[in-house]
């Protein structure tokens, strides 16, 4: 007789004369959506609808599974059972690995039916129990390859876990190879996950080679995974091709959505061609990948029936879209279903961290939005928060270990923060040891922590000047391991000429922390290489700046309400929302950005529904709750130009503020604003603004909440009302020396400098020198605002800026 | 098309050009030298969003 399967009604042959053989997959708590919520309320008789339904469509048997986290599965399932038995004609599939729950399951069923799963992921004790059940009750077996070593994913692993089944299940078990069906897994090709390029070629050359390695046996496969991640439509059309070659390979059965498959003779001989190099990875020679070409292809198509696809999920799928999509909602639903039959620490490596790494992908592509990519991490720490107390410590473990550190003297906390987060939720150990860390601590702590990698973060130029300093002091130290250098004053060429010389591990520039994941990735490649300079020879950066050579020498010295300085504490926090570059905070420190694939519609319309909205919010919330307290410490002071210095008058005191000079025409230095002694003499202004502590402290509870997405936007929305705090008081300033003439009509106008004069922040390319900062805090006593300097020379609270005022008409910005 | 620097807000118009960086006007966004760069903030070109 040949090996078929029955129910009360009748026998199906394993192997169909036409394969393969259709088991509906629709019944089930994780694939269906549908069923999922009949179950839940407890309405039976539609469960049974939707196994009838999948009859009719066509399926051969039933796959039924009922676990759900938080209901008796054994309880439901023997239900099911009962009630499918007596109403459904065709058999059906027990999808349990609970071995308690299958064997009350199996006593129930008037006939032979299949179960589905066993696989070697505990070493065999449940495989061990499960197939004596399948001896005792006669039933056959869905073996999936996965052994301790988790998912097989080539083909020769694929073969070589069937084999290792094989031994236990018919050497030890004595059931016979036709009892047997394997599934040798289908990952996604649809994702664009770069290790799985070849997962099509590896899974049908693994059919393939079970069938003529283990004569007698089955195979099978749940078959809609290969196309998760791609748009429905043409997902159908993948499916039903992949379907296809899998049978030529000598595949007998399939898990399917029996509604889903359309005959090969139904697909385009051009939709094919697509479908043949997404599924064997063939490059033609053209520049774009297979899936790019797939996707192209298909993108204008509609599936004219797509009624509840989205819910034919498997969780593995369905979790990696809540990944990808960013989407917390019912996170443990899903986690709770794939804990049931994978260890926790598979989850992370099998489905977590290629659904983060296909999200670092999409925003290397331009594709997905950095809000995105901190709500998908946010997804990531909640998932395996989740799974934490199901796994061993020993599995926390392992891996790559990563120590980050902000440099002394320096306060700047987000930068490696976003670091830490993007790291930590690509599976790598990161400690993040804070701000302000002497080098020795650094030192001591990576070698107490045996990290793999020291990261090291900074805001300021002197910031980067303590990393090229301190590097010896690593070298003497004895360390080994590799040092990524990070920071907004960073370059690739300061870390490789300045930097890499003072350390002999290779020392690494990373521009983001999506160049630090690289890194990470090349480290554990044996592939991570100090940054090397950048072959001379492309032009300099140019250096944009006022052309304007012929100075008016006479222009007179407007006269300031007092000499010296000034405290004020008292400033309405709502005046400085106007002045707010919204373009800067929405796009730059937020990172809005317009993508390349979407229209200024699409842009217009995330405007409006997103990101207004949010930005509104926080205006409130900033109110309501007081985060803002803006003061100002400023002050007007007799002054004289000499050659490249400003000299200050303070009453007892001539304070010498020096600035550069351009080395190329038109040779502007910052002084040239101001008169001589002998031309009369002038006017200097000076500010430190703050918004002081509040927001800061905020923020950090973000941070420490797994907010990610939140805490970035409170942080942007912190540093741009600061710069808007600037704004606002350098338009008092002008008020109050009477040259305030027209405000400009809108923030472009600000931007631009259209106004009188110019306020040049210490730091920035016209006045370079941070060393300013001792003169201007003897000068303005910010410290009475709450604003102190550290050791490298940056005020605390982070949210503060400082200047220098000109008021010449023809002061504007320059690059040295 | 106008482009507009995501980090500070300026906008590169071709019919303006960009005299701060001797660019006359007339010249496409894609047409500036490789070397060019915001004439408000010195962000380099990547930093730039098509605006039109
Ligand atoms: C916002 C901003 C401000 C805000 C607040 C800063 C803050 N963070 O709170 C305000 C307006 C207050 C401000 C003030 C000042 N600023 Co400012 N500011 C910036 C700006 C635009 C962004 C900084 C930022 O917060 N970025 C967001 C974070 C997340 O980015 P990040 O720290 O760079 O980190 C990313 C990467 O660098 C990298 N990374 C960082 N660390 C590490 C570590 C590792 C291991 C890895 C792998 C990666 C990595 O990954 C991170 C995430 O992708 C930069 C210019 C720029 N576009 O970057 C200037 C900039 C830092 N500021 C500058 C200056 C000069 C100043 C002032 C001195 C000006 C003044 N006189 O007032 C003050 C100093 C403030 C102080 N407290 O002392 C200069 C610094 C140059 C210099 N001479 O030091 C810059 C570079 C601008 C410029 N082009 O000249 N500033
Ligand atoms: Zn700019």
């Amino acid at each position: 007789m040949k090996p078929s399967v029955a129910s009360l009604y009748q026998a199906v042959e394993i192997a169909q004369d036409i394969p393969p053989l259709l088991i509906g997959e629709r019944s089930n708590t994780n694939g269906s959506k549908k069923f999922r919520d009949c179950l839940l309320a407890e309405d039976f008789d539609g469960c049974l609808r939707i196994g009838l339904d999948q009859e009719a469509k066509g399926a051969q048997i039933l796959d039924l599974c009922s676990a759900y986290a938080g209901r008796d599965e054994t309880a439901d399932l023997t239900r099911l059972v009962k009630l499918y038995a007596e109403s459904v004609k065709i058999p059906i599939m027990i999808d349990s690995t609970t071995p308690d729950c299958i064997e009350a399951c199996l006593k129930l069923y008037p006939g032979r039916c299949i179960i589905n799963s066993i696989n070697l992921e505990d070493g065999g004790k449940t495989l061990d129990k499960v197939c004596r059940l399948a001896k005792k009750y006669g039933a056959a077996v869905v073996a999936l390859t996965i052994n301790v070593k988790g998912m097989a994913m080539t083909a020769d692993e694929k073969v070589d876990t069937a084999r290792q089944i094989y031994e236990q299940a018919v050497g030890k078990h004595g059931l016979r190879p036709q009892d047997i069906l394997f599934d040798p897994l289908t990952f996604t090709i649809g994702a664009g996950d770069q290790s799985l390029l070849d997962a099509a070629i590896q899974t049908l050359d693994g059919i393939k080679r079970i069938k003529q390695e283990l004569p007698g046996v089955f195979t099978v496969l749940g078959l809609s995974n290969i196309s998760f991640g791609l748009p429905p439509a043409s997902r159908k059309i993948l499916n039903s091709v992949f379907l296809h070659e899998a049978v030529e390979q000598g595949l007998d059965a399939a898990i399917i959505d029996p509604g889903k498959i359309l005959p090969l003779a139904q697909i385009s001989e051009e939709d094919r061609t697509f479908c043949f190099d997404l599924i064997y990875n063939r490059d033609q020679g053209l520049e774009k990948s297979p899936l790019m070409r797939f996707i192209d292809h298909f993108a204008a198509r509609v599936d004219v029936a797509e009624d509840d696809e989205a819910e034919v999920k498997r969780p593995e799928e369905a979790l990696h879209v809540k990944i990808v999509r960013g989407d917390k909602d019912g996170i443990e639903d899903v986690l709770a279903v794939l804990l049931d039959r994978y260890p926790p620490l598979e989850i992370v490596n099998q489905i977590l961290v290629p659904a983060m790494r296909h999200v670092g992908e999409l925003f290397g592509k331009g594709e997905l939005l950095l809000p995105f990519v901190l709500q998908s991490a946010e997804a990531m720490k909640k998932s395996v928060a989740w799974l934490e107390p199901h796994m061993q410590k020993v599995d926390q473990e392992e891996g790559t270990k990563i120590l980050l550190a902000t440099v002394q003297g320096d306060v700047h906390d987000i930068g490696k923060n976003l670091v830490d987060i993007l790291l930590s939720n690509n599976g790598y150990k990161v400690f993040n040891i804070g701000i302000k860390v002497p080098a020795e601590t650094i030192i001591a702590k990576a070698r107490e922590l045996k990290v793999d990698v020291i990261g090291l973060s900074g805001l300021l130029v002197k910031s980067a000047i303590v990393m090229q300093e301190s590097l010896p002091q690593y070298r003497e130290a004895g360390l080994t391991m590799p040092i990524l250098l990070g920071g907004a004053a960073l370059t690739s060429e300061f870390v490789a000429t300045s930097c890499v010389p003072n350390y002999d591990a290779p020392v690494v520039y990373c521009s983001d922390a999506f160049a630090g994941l690289k890194a990470l990735k090349d480290f554990e490649a044996g592939q991570l290489t100090a940054t090397v300079a950048a072959p001379k020879g492309g032009q300099p950066r140019m250096k944009p700046g006022v052309k304007d050579v012929n100075i008016d020498r006479n222009h007179p010295a407007p006269e300031p309400p007092f000499y010296g300085l000034r405290h004020v504490t008292d400033i309405d926090p709502a005046k400085l929302f106007p002045y707010v570059n919204e373009q800067a905070l929405f796009r730059g420190r937020w990172g809005y950005r317009r993508t390349a694939s979407s229209s200024a519609e699409d842009y217009a319309e995330l405007m409006q529904t997103t990101v207004s909205p949010l930005y509104d919010a926080l205006k409130e919330r900033a109110l309501a709750e007081g985060l803002l307290q803006p003061k100002a410490a400023y002050g007007y002071f007799r002054c004289y130009s000499e050659g490249d210095t400003v000299f200050v008058e303070t009453g007892d005191e001539v304070m010498a503020f020096e600035f550069p000079r351009q080395s190329s025409p038109p040779h502007l230095c910052i002084t040239d604003y101001y008169r001589t002694r002998e031309e009369g003499g002038d006017v200097a202004a000076f500010f430190v603004v703050t918004i002081g502590e509040q927001i800061a402290v905020e923020t950090k509870k973000l941070f420490e909440a797994d907010a990610y997405h939140d805490y970035l936007m409170l942080h942007g929305f912190s540093v741009e009302v600061t710069d808007a705090l600037a704004e606002y008081w350098h338009e008092e300033m002008r008020r109050e020396l009477g040259i305030a003439r027209e405000k400009p009509s809108d923030m472009t106008g600000y931007v631009t400098q259209g106004y009188q004069g110019s306020r040049y922040g210490f730091g920035y390319p016209a006045c370079p020198d941070l060393d300013a900062h001792k003169m201007l805090f003897k000068l303005l006593e910010p410290e009475a605002i709450g604003v102190t300097l550290t050791e490298t020379m940056e005020m605390v609270p982070e949210v503060s800026t400082s200047a220098i005022i000109a008021h010449h008409p023809q002061a504007k910005y320059f690059a040295v | 098309m106008r482009y507009i620097c995501a980090n500070c807000g300026y906008t590169y118009d071709p019919d303006q050009g960009d005299p701060m960086n001797d660019i006359p006007p007339g010249t496409a966004f894609a047409d500036l030298p490789d070397n060019w760069v915001c004439p408000l903030c010195y962000a380099g070109m990547d930093t730039f969003d098509p605006l039109d």
